[in-house]
């Protein structure tokens, strides 16, 4: 006989594996495993997987081939992913040997100091070439283990239709917003700005960049620009601003991640 | 009971295409790929790419999200070829487990429910190829011989939440049955498919090793 929590726990559990999951329900999903150890998170996924299979090989009509097209795409993907993971490797390895010999730990130091000057000016002019965004942010989202994800939720009517999300990494400093459906604007007269709520650091939302929508039919990924070092990012929103952007806006959100507005955002 | 001792002689049968406990970890694509062996990623996308994409396609309506979804899913599985565990798992079970997870995921993040259109006219004889890698699975058989012996209120309600993706209260309405029913028998029917799939595991080796 299970106990009320036990209970609780093996429904939260299904919703896991079958059903969405809020943020409030798997905190206390995580509070329940460390209660009863015998069970484990996903622990309804093998078997929901299978049954999956299983009714899919019941249905002709959804099986397909995947396409050429798709398929060079991958293997494309792959290989830009591994070469650049084995040039880290290769960088890291290197960098391990040097500090394996201590007469040239003072002299890398020196090297780094100035690398990280270097790097803040960069930095500030961060650009990422936009051909290997979708594959910066597939990257990002394979080695963070720090991942954010959250969709984002349009505040006003006119952008009911916009989807996407967003992914940032507080290590890493780096985000990237997808999105799709937003109305084009005109570059002369106004920009979408984008803001990061980092409530523990500072009382206003930093500011992440500005960009422009010049199509609405497909998905555009966009990196997140923070003018300062981002400790802990609680959310995200968007304004449409003059050209530019501002430091701090008094314009109405357009679109926020996740969906609760976080309290630091008030003052927006 | 009939049915399924005659599909264990089947399994038996089958046991080098099937059964998770006869797979050899060196004829595993999985474990190629954790050895970064050259071709490995290519062999994995050859031989579960239509697999996948049949799956992300019922996730998503959208071509363009459909075709990132599947790259997401590809990239995870390669990164996480190094936790597969024959013992533990099939290596379809495995890569279906990444893939659903991953889409899932992807499907929340973007909206709460789809409809299930069709991308493009690509549904032909020849995607039915795309079968023959979940005939030869024992672990899917098991499920589904499992899953022909439930009601047909359950099997409705377990197709409904896990193939086609319906929320518990979406469910709820079109089933017109009380939302504490619907996860009643959710959690019923997944505890009662698990305790057959490990039961017919066990008997299966048990037969293999004698």
């Amino acid at each position: 006989m299970c106990s009320s929590d036990e209970e609780l726990l093996l429904d939260l559990l299904v919703m896991q594996s079958t059903d969405a999951i809020s943020d409030k329900e798997n905190s206390e999903l995580q509070r329940l495993i460390k209660e009863y150890p015998e069970y484990k998170n996903y622990e309804f996924d093998e078997i929901a997987s299978l049954a999956h299979m299983s009714y899919h090989l019941d249905d002709n009509s959804s099986h397909a081939l995947l396409p050429s097209e798709l398929k060079s795409k991958i293997l494309n993907s792959h290989k830009r992913i591994d070469s650049l993971s084995l040039y880290r490797l290769k960088i890291n390895a290197f960098m391990r040997s040097l500090f394996d010999q201590p007469t040239y730990a003072w002299a890398i130091t020196a090297l780094l100091v100035m690398g990280i000057s270097f790097s803040m000016i960069e930095f500030k002019n961060y650009n990422s070439d936009f051909r290997y965004l979708p594959l910066e942010r597939v990257l990002l989202q394979s080695t963070s283990n720090d991942l954010v994800e959250y969709p984002w939720y349009s505040k006003k009517s006119d952008f009911a239709m916009t989807k996407g999300d967003i992914v940032w990494s507080n290590k890493s400093q780096k985000g990237f917003i997808k999105i799709s459906g937003m109305p084009v604007n005109d570059p002369s007269k106004n920009q979408y700005q984008i803001w990061i709520i980092d409530p523990l650091k500072y009382k206003q939302p930093v500011d992440g960049g500005v960009f422009n929508v010049n199509v609405t039919d497909q998905d555009i990924i966009i990196p997140i620009n923070p003018k300062l070092p981002i400790l802990n990012a609680k959310g995200f929103a968007i304004t449409l601003e003059q050209p530019g952007g501002v430091v701090v806006s008094s314009q109405e959100l357009i679109l926020t991640a996740p969906e609760i507005r976080p309290s630091s955002t008030f003052t927006l | 009971m009939a049915s399924l001792a005659i599909n264990q002689s089947n399994y038996l049968s089958k046991s080098m295409t099937g059964s998770i406990k006869t797979q050899k970890i060196e004829d595993s694509i999985l474990f190629s790929l954790a050895k970064e062996e050259v071709g490995a990623f290519e062999k994995l996308v050859d031989q579960y790419g239509n697999l996948i994409w049949s799956i992300a396609r019922r996730y998503l309506s959208n071509q363009t999200e459909a075709e990132d979804a599947v790259q997401e899913v590809f990239i995870a599985i390669w990164k996480s070829a190094g936790r597969f565990d024959p013992n533990k798992a099939s290596e379809i079970t495995f890569v279906s487990m990444i893939a659903r997870r991953r889409l899932i995921d992807h499907v929340r993040k973007i909206y709460r429910h789809k409809k299930l259109e069709p991308i493009d006219n690509c549904f032909d004889d020849d995607a039915l190829q795309t079968k023959s890698i979940l005939d030869q699975s024992t672990d899917v058989k098991i499920i589904s011989e499992a899953i022909n012996q439930f009601a047909e209120e359950d099997k409705e309600l377990l197709s409904l939440s896990i193939y086609q993706g319906y929320s518990h209260s979406e469910i709820s309405k079109l089933m017109n049955i009380p939302l504490g029913t619907v996860k009643t028998k959710l959690r019923r029917n997944l505890i009662k498919l698990r305790e057959i799939f490990n039961q017919d595991q066990h008997t299966i080796v048990s037969i293999n090793n004698v």
